[in-house]
Order: structure tokens, then sequence, then C-alpha cells
């Protein structure tokens, strides 16, 4: 291909490479200045300050949004939770989407419908999903419910929504069922970006596919999987429809998450000083969490590079 | 006159189609399709031939009542010539969309629908244009007399303004499936206590057929849980507030009202945590549970042979009362007014609009149609809904004459909350009654702190 | 892999990720009555669902305005992205702080945010426009960008780049036909991943979008689990409905995704 492109003319000015790949970065620098910048500056006034939504910024309050955030016992038990469920459907989706998408690698007949047909719960607008698998997790009238007595693995329905525990595991099942496609998917998108003689050779000499991904696959596709994870991750952390409609935090609080109490407190009781805070606060958990990973991946970028 | 399109016809005869297939509804109702509402004069007056035409007023309504957009837009574009846009919230988001759209200055609105325990927030927010003197200078038309008992005051009242005028007065009752009754050979309850002995009788004869014996919504948003609550609370004489505000969960009634909740929810569908509007009514009107607390529109889902297996199987009485009190006050579950935006442009337009939507005349006519979900705020409608529903007609007048109010102070959206996650809680069997309510008291005292 | 292992594998995947989604087209075919039998089929077909959900919301007007602001949302992330992407990765622009910052944008829940934006897009007459919207989406979903395509950029070989550089083709050019073609497998998944994720934004569009000329797909959605009665059936037939032209679309760009990897890296 390259042989095809005309030469220019030499002498002709033209700026250095560097200086136009930095004016090609300004629109996103700008764009996210003006989306993430000017609403975090905006945070940081409601969250120092009294505040509601008719009257922000009434008078310069100190650390007490703060204190009164950290001093509620549900928000930071919601912060617990938040960590926990990110980090859990981080897990089961990247187990469960890598091999889906070395299982698509696989596959010879149809993968290309195979391959879009998964896609389908990541397209699922957040709220159906939500209602649909509460027709399926009913006690009364659900379908896994009676699935699973007529397997006689229960004899009682399990109220799968109307239980802590597994309250929490239904969430986090129906997150993991929506994101582990996008995990599918980039790994697969990851996969196709391997030099195939490498994998060919090793195949060949091989012949155990488990030897092959161990020792070849794995450790090559490695940084491209902490960079999924990382997104997962913080996706995770951000999770609300579907606690919204699945659970509304309940029963008790023991699917209240983050997002959804910040939530209530902004935009149900219009508490936007405190949620600003909270806000905060949350950003700085989900940071601390993030970050070892966004280390891990420039570490093992660098390593391939 | 705007002319009307062949889709438009279509929607009408669709609609009569569905009508006539219900078997309660009477002469009213062809009467109230058919007649315009122009030919009836007085309502004509009532509008006082206001002109705005060429203007165009957009008003905010919450999705339950989405059926009422057509109804509203008609009369009000006809009466007035103005221009009519409808927007439908979902019904816990009305509160935030008002407030944003006057706080921001957008002020897209004039007129928003709203649920009477707001009215103190948007009344301090500014949200809500104060009306008492324009009610006050129109007081032939809007006959505020007429309003049911104290439903005027708690919808529209608040440190002695007006904010509004009623829409659609709400209250629970207890509906229940006669059929399921009858092969169990139980009465309708009028007690709490009954309600549980009766709700345990046919869980335990039917439960392996999949048939409980009550639906108890307790899911944990306070519009589901909190009406559960509340239909309780009245049944034991109790209140959430004395006559001061003062909170008063830790009353007697009070305690038992949750007691009896915790008592009964074994007996009902499980679970009542997992139990919120959507899954129960199809459980209700799949004949797969005995009892449901609920609005009045339940009877008229209830009738709609494509959506229901009950169709004349079932009825209707007051809420059960509880412990030494006998007489049933029934709650004031939900409840909606439209009010006029304090940001409109044409303030003149928007209350134009408010006093029609609650008129006699046209409260007549919403009353009576199967879409809108209204149930009545006005004396004068009585007779009209009970040759309607005659089911429910009795109880309902009962019900919404001498309901109670929840709190409604610009407090009581975080009151309710805390009220919620403390039943929330007292469900999950993580508190006792007795700590949930504890706990919920000392939340509003420190609310209102 | 063992080639008996493997159908049972699939089909076991296929049934996990499918299942939910032949329970919601059944689901379209029910009356109320039927929701909560616990069979999976309806006892009685009730099409009724299909024409009621256009007549109940104004669906197909939806379905444009998600379809207007998704798909210009997720262009407007690429053409912004890609170009800046590659320039940050090849010539580490902003060292390590610009790639943090970046990722950092997106941590905060977007909840409270919602207020000044709002206030923001109002003061430049853009709520309830597609364009305000098309704007939001655009930049909100550009930290998942850069970070999708940086792995896929750090992938390229650089040599190819190089030799452009040293016969004098021009930055863009190079960009265009080179680094483009390479990325493909890169560009079409993050564009889906984008597309999808503006299409089914609901917070942000609840707030901005205040009239049916911009409302989108996931405030009809919602429209239906506001209402107390929760019309199963026609919820379902929206969602399908919604779905459909993004699985057309995505359909679409993994033909790309092929491509790419033939004209591809390895070779």
């Amino acid at each position: 291909m390259p042989q095809t492109l005309k030469r220019r003319a030499p002498g002709r000015f033209r700026p250095s490479g560097r200086v136009i790949a930095r004016l090609t970065t300004t629109p996103l620098i700008v764009g996210l200045g003006v989306f993430a910048i000017y609403p975090f500056i905006y945070l940081l006034g409601l969250a120092f300050t009294e505040s509601n939504l008719i009257e922000p910024f009434q008078k310069w309050v100190g650390t007490e949004n703060f204190q009164d955030a950290l001093g509620d016992p549900r928000f930071v038990g919601s912060l617990g939770r938040s960590v926990l469920l990110a980090f859990l459907s981080t897990a089961t989706a990247m187990v469960l989407g890598v091999a889906v998408a070395l299982l698509l690698d696989k596959a010879v007949k149809a993968r290309d419908l195979i391959r879009t047909l998964i896609l389908l719960p990541l397209l699922t607008p957040p709220v159906t999903a939500a209602i649909m698998w509460q027709l399926l997790l009913m006690p009364q009238g659900g379908w896994l419910n009676g699935f699973l007595m007529d397997l006689s693995l229960i004899s009682e329905p399990v109220s799968f929504l109307g239980t802590p525990t597994t309250a929490f595991l239904s969430v986090l099942l129906v997150d993991v069922w929506q994101w582990s496609p996008f995990v599918a998917l980039m790994s697969f998108a990851a996969l196709q970006t391997l030099p195939s003689e490498v994998y060919e050779a090793a195949k060949l000499e091989v012949r155990s596919s488990w030897t092959v991904f161990r020792w070849i696959t794995l450790p090559m596709l490695f940084p491209a999987l902490i960079g999924i994870a990382v997104l997962k991750l913080v996706i995770g952390f951000k999770l609300f429809d579907l606690v919204f409609v699945l659970t509304a935090g309940g029963p008790g609080q023991a699917t209240t998450i983050s997002s959804f109490y910040i939530y209530r407190i902004g935009i149900q009781q219009f508490d936007i000083g405190l949620a600003a805070a909270m806000t905060l606060l949350f950003a700085i958990v989900v940071g601390l969490a993030t970050v070892p990973f966004t280390v891990a991946h420039d570490k093992a970028e660098d390593r391939l590079s | 006159m705007t002319k009307i399109s062949d889709k438009d016809l279509e929607g009408l005869e669709r609609q009569q189609d569905g009508f006539s297939r219900r078997t309660f509804i009477r002469g009213t109702l062809s009467a109230a399709l058919a007649a315009p509402l122009l030919a009836n004069p007085k309502f004509v007056r009532m509008a006082r031939a206001m002109d705005f035409s060429g203007k165009k007023l957009k008003f905010m309504v919450i999705q339950p009542h989405a059926g009422s957009i057509e109804p509203l837009s008609a009369a009000f574009a006809e009466l007035t010539g103005a221009e009519v846009e409808a927007v439908q919230i979902p019904f816990d988001q009305v509160r935030a969309q008002a407030t944003l759209d006057v706080v921001s200055g957008t002020n897209d609105f004039d007129v928003f629908e709203y649920f009477y325990t707001d009215l103190g927030a948007l009344a301090r927010d500014g949200v809500l244009a104060d009306i008492t003197d324009r009610i006050e200078a129109d007081r032939a038309s809007v006959d505020p007399d007429d309003f049911l008992g104290s439903l005027y005051d708690s919808y529209t009242l608040i440190d002695g303004r007006r904010y509004g005028l009623p829409y659609d007065g709400d209250t629970h009752v207890l509906f229940y499936n006669e059929e399921i009754f009858d092969r169990n050979n139980v009465q309708a309850p009028t007690t709490w206590d009954e309600y549980r002995e009766v709700s345990a009788i046919i869980t335990e004869n039917e439960k392996a057929d999949n048939i409980f014996g009550s639906l108890i919504m307790a899911q944990q948003v306070p519009v589901i849980i909190g009406s559960s609550f509340a239909n309780r609370l009245g049944g034991f004489g109790g209140n959430f507030v004395d006559a001061d505000g003062n909170p008063t969960l830790t009353s007697d009634a009070a305690i038992a009202a949750a007691q009896a909740m915790l008592d009964a929810a074994p007996h009902a569908t499980p679970t009542p945590l997992e139990t919120g509007f959507g899954n129960s009514i199809p459980l209700f009107l799949g004949g797969q549970a005995g009892m449901i607390e609920f609005w009045t529109d339940m009877g008229t889902w209830a009738e709609d042979p494509e959506q229901s297996k009950v169709v004349g199987k079932w009825n209707v009485v007051p809420m059960p009362v509880g412990g030494a009190n006998t007489v049933n006050r029934p709650a004031m579950n939900a409840g909606l007014s439209f009010g006029a935006s304090a940001g409109s442009a044409n303030p003149d337009m928007a209350w134009e609009f408010v006093k029609m939507a609650s008129s006699k005349e046209f409260h007549a006519q919403v009353l009576v149609n199967n879409k809108t979900g209204v149930d009545p705020t006005r004396k004068s409608a009585i007779p009209i809904y009970k040759e309607f529903a005659p089911k429910q007609g009795d109880v309902v007048e009962r019900a919404i004459q001498d309901a109670f109010p929840w709190p409604k102070n610009p407090e009581s959206p975080k009151m309710m909350q805390a009220l919620t996650d403390e039943l929330g809680l007292m469900m999950a069997g993580s508190k006792t009654a007795e700590q949930a309510m504890g706990d919920a008291q000392a939340a509003w005292e420190d609310i209102a702190g | 892999m063992n080639r008996r292992l493997y159908v049972p594998l699939m089909t076991l995947v296929l049934l996990f990720f499918t299942f939910p989604i032949i329970f919601m087209a059944m689901v379209s075919l029910k009356g109320q009555a039927d929701i909560s039998t616990g069979d999976i089929f309806p006892n009685v077909l009730y099409w009724r669902n299909y024409p009621d959900a256009f007549g109940s919301i104004a669906l197909d007007r939806y379905l444009l305005n998600s379809a207007i602001v998704a798909s210009f949302g997720a262009l407007l992330t690429l053409v912004i992205a890609v170009p800046a992407t590659h320039a940050i990765v090849r010539y580490r622009i902003g060292r390590n702080w610009l790639p943090a910052f970046i990722l950092g944008t997106y941590v905060a829940p977007p909840i409270v945010a919602l207020f000044p934006l709002f206030f923001l897009l109002r003061n430049l007459g853009l709520v309830n426009t597609h364009l305000g919207m098309i704007l939001v989406y655009g930049v909100m979903n550009l930290p998942v960008a850069f970070w999708l395509l940086s792995s896929f950029v750090r992938r390229l070989p650089v040599e190819l780049e190089e030799a452009a550089r040293v016969d004098g083709v021009g930055y863009f050019r190079t960009l265009r036909s080179i680094v483009i073609p390479l990325l493909m497998p890169g560009i079409a998944s993050t564009g889906i991943i984008c597309l999808i994720l503006a299409y089914n934004e609901f917070l942000f569009a609840s707030f901005l979008a205040r009239s049916q000329d911009t409302q989108t797909v996931p405030i009809g959605l919602s429209l239906f689990q506001g209402d107390r009665q929760l019309r199963f059936g026609q919820m379902a037939v929206a969602s399908l409905a919604a779905m459909v032209p993004v699985y057309v679309l995505a359909v679409f760009f993994q033909r790309w995704l092929v491509r790419g990897l033939t004209t591809g890296i390895g070779k």
C-alpha cells in the first residue's frame, strides 16, 4: 500500500508531526474540559457549601457535607457494596467474556451469526433487561423457580430479589449477563490483532489448546485484557439503572450501591450539596480501586512494546 | 374548529369498541363520549370565552395519567384555541423535572401535575404559582365547596395559600377474588386480623396450585410500601403526624400497623419485598391471589377480558380496621392535582387550564373514561361515578370522604424515604416492627430537626 | 480444542446470553394475564401488543430520535477520538497525565454533574435539541473510546507509518490511508460500544430531552416502567423494536471487524 502513495514536493513547509499530533488532541481535551472540568468545579463548590438546587452555594460550610456523608452508615455501606459488586462483576465478566472470545475464535460454522447473537444482552436497554430478569426471577410465576423445582434442586420457591444475599447475587448475575458480551467483543477484537504466524506455529508444535493459551495467547493478550478490565470496572462502579428497576436498593440496603444512593440524595431528595460531597468521595474510591490496574496496564504495555 | 382526521376517528372508534365490551359501564358513558364538552353551555361560560389562539400551552403529566392527555388537550384546544402539548413523565420524576424546569429558567412548561406529598417542596421552591387570589376571584366556577371532604385542603393548601386544584382523588380499597373466597369458604375481612386469617387459609389450601391469599406490595419505593403501611395505619386509627406536625410513628397504632404487615407477609404472595405494581397486577388479574389493596383502577382492569381472567369474579370492600379502632380511616395514597408553573410566560392561560382540568364538567367527563384512571374529587361526581363503577362506587365514596393525608411539608419526600427504608428492613427480617418504627421516628425527628 | 466439547459449550453460552431475549420475544406475545404463569410460551397469542406499543407511546418518534442522537454522537466520538488517541499514543502527548486525566473524567457518577451541564446547555440554547444531546453523547463517551482504541493503536506496527513519513506522505494522509484501515477492527468494536452506550443512556436523556421531538427510546421505556400497570408485552415490543436497528448496525460493523483482520496486521 505505501508505494502507491504519492511523494510530496520536497522543500514545501510541513509542520512536524508532533505539532499536528498535538493539534488533533485539542478537540478531545477541550471537549472533556467542558464536560468534566466545569462540572467538577461546580461539584467542588456544591460540596463545600450549603446547597440545594434552588439556591446553590448559600454559604461556605467547609467539610460539613463530607462529614455528613462519612457519618452516614448507609453511604459508607454503599461504598463497600459498590466496590464488591464492581470487582466481582468485572472478574466474572472477564473470565466468561474471554472464554467466549476464545470459543468464537475457534468457531467455524456460523461464526459471524454467533458473534452478533452474543452481543444481544449488551444491546438490551437496561430498563428492559431489569424487567425481564425480574419476571424470570419472581418466586411466584417466575420461570427460574419453576425450572429449579422441576429439576428438584429446590423444594420451595426462592425469593431471589427479596433476600439480601440472593438479591445482591441477582444484580451481579444480570450485570454479568449484560456486560460479558462487551468483554467478549473487545477481547475477540484484540485476539484478531495477534500475529497469526506465532500462533499457528505454536499450535502445530504444542497441540494442547490450554498450553497455547497459557503461554502464548494470554501473555500477548494480557495488556489488552487489563485495559478491558479497567473499563469494565469503571462501568461496574457506575451501574445504576439495573438496581433502580430490579431491587430499588433493597431488600433493606442489600443492593444499595453508591451510584443509586447518590441518585436518591441528589435527585429524589434534592440535597445536592451532600450528593456532591458523596460523588467526590465515591470518585476517590473508584480512583483508588482503579489505579493499581491502570499502572499494571501501563507496565504491561511497556513490556510488550 | 379543528379538523378531525381519519386517524382520530379510528382511535375514537377503537375506544368505543373497547368500552362496549365492558359490562359494568352504563348510560353515562356513551353520553359523555358522544356529547362534546362544548355542548355544555355552563362549561363554555366557565372558560369565559378566553381566546388563546396562536398561543401554545405545554403541560406535564405523570405516566399513569397518559390517558388524560387526549381529553385534556382536546378540551382546552376547543375552548381556547390554544395549541396544546403534553409531556409524560414517570411518576417518580415529576418533582425533579418540574423543579429543574423552573429553577434553571428553562420554563418550558405552563402547567405541572403534582403529587400532593410534593406540595410543600414545590411551593417552598417557587415552582408552583400561588393561585389563591385567582381561585377567590373565580370562586363561582371553581366551586371549591364541591370538593370532597378534606381533599381540597390536603391537595392544594400549604401555609394558608393554594397552589393548585385537585384532579384525581386517589385512595386504596381492598379488592378480593370472590371465586377464590367461595372456594375456601371465607368472607371478605373487616379487620386486619381477619385479613391475615383469611389469607392464611387460602394460602394453606391453594399454595400447591400457586394461588395465595393476598398480595402485599412492599417493594422499597415510597409510594408502594408506604401505601401498604398507610392502609394499616389508618385501620388502626393512627396518623403519620399529630395535629402539631410532630411524627407519631412510635404510637401504638403505628407499631400495630407495621406488625400487621409483618404478620401477614408469610401468607402473602412471595415475597412482599419483591412485589411492586408491575408484578402484582398480573397476579391478581390472573386469578392467582385472593386480595390486593389498590387504587380503583383495578376494577376497570379486572373487567377487561383481554387482560383479566377475573372478569365478574371480583369484589371490593373498604380497608379493614384493627385494634380498638372500629371506624375505617382510609389513607390518601398518592392523589394528583394540576398547578400553574411559576415560570409560565402566560399565567392566565396556565390558570385557565388548571381550572378547566378540575372543573365539575370536565371531571365528570374524565371520571367515566376508562383510559384516565381518575377517581372522584368532587361531591357532584359521586352519583356519576357510582353509575359508572357500581361495585366500587360506595366504597370509594366513603374512602375519599375522610381519608387522612401523608405528610406534605417540604421534607416529606425525605421522610417517606426514611420510613420506606425502615419498613424494608423490617420486612427483610432485620428489624422488629418496634425497632423499625422507633428508627423511623428518630429519622423523622432528625429531618425535622 | 476438542470439537466434541465445543458444540455443547457454545450451545450453553448461546443459551445463557440469548435466553432472556427469547423470553422477552415471548413476553411480547403475551397478554397481561399470561405474564406470571411461569411458562415461556404464551398460552394465547396476543398480537395486539405490537400495534398497541406504537399507540401507547410515540415509539416511532423515539426510535428516530435515538437513531439520530446515538449515531451522530458515536460518530462524533470516533471523529474526535481516533486521531487524538493515535496522536497521544504515538507521540506520547501529555506523557502519563493525559491518559490518566481522560480516564479520570469518566470515574465520577454523572448524577450531580447533570445540573451544571443542564445549566450550561440551557445557556447555549441546546436543551431539548438533537444537537445538544449529540454533543453530550459525543463527548461523554470519549474516555471509553480513547481507552479502547489506545490498546489497538499500540499494537499497530510503527514501521509502516515511519516508512510513509520517510516517503514524505502527509500526516493526515498517513492517518487516512494507513492507520485507519489497520485500526478498523478497533474502530468498529469501539464504535459499536459507543453507539450502544449513547443509545441506551437514560439519565441525561431524561433531563435534556423535554418533548417528543427529542425524547429517546430509554425514556419511552421508562414510561412503561413508570406506569403503575406495567404493560409487559408492549414494553417487550418496544424493546425489541429498539434493539433491531442497533443489531443491524452491529452486524454491519462486524463485517469491518473481519475485513480489518484480513487486511491484517499479521501479514
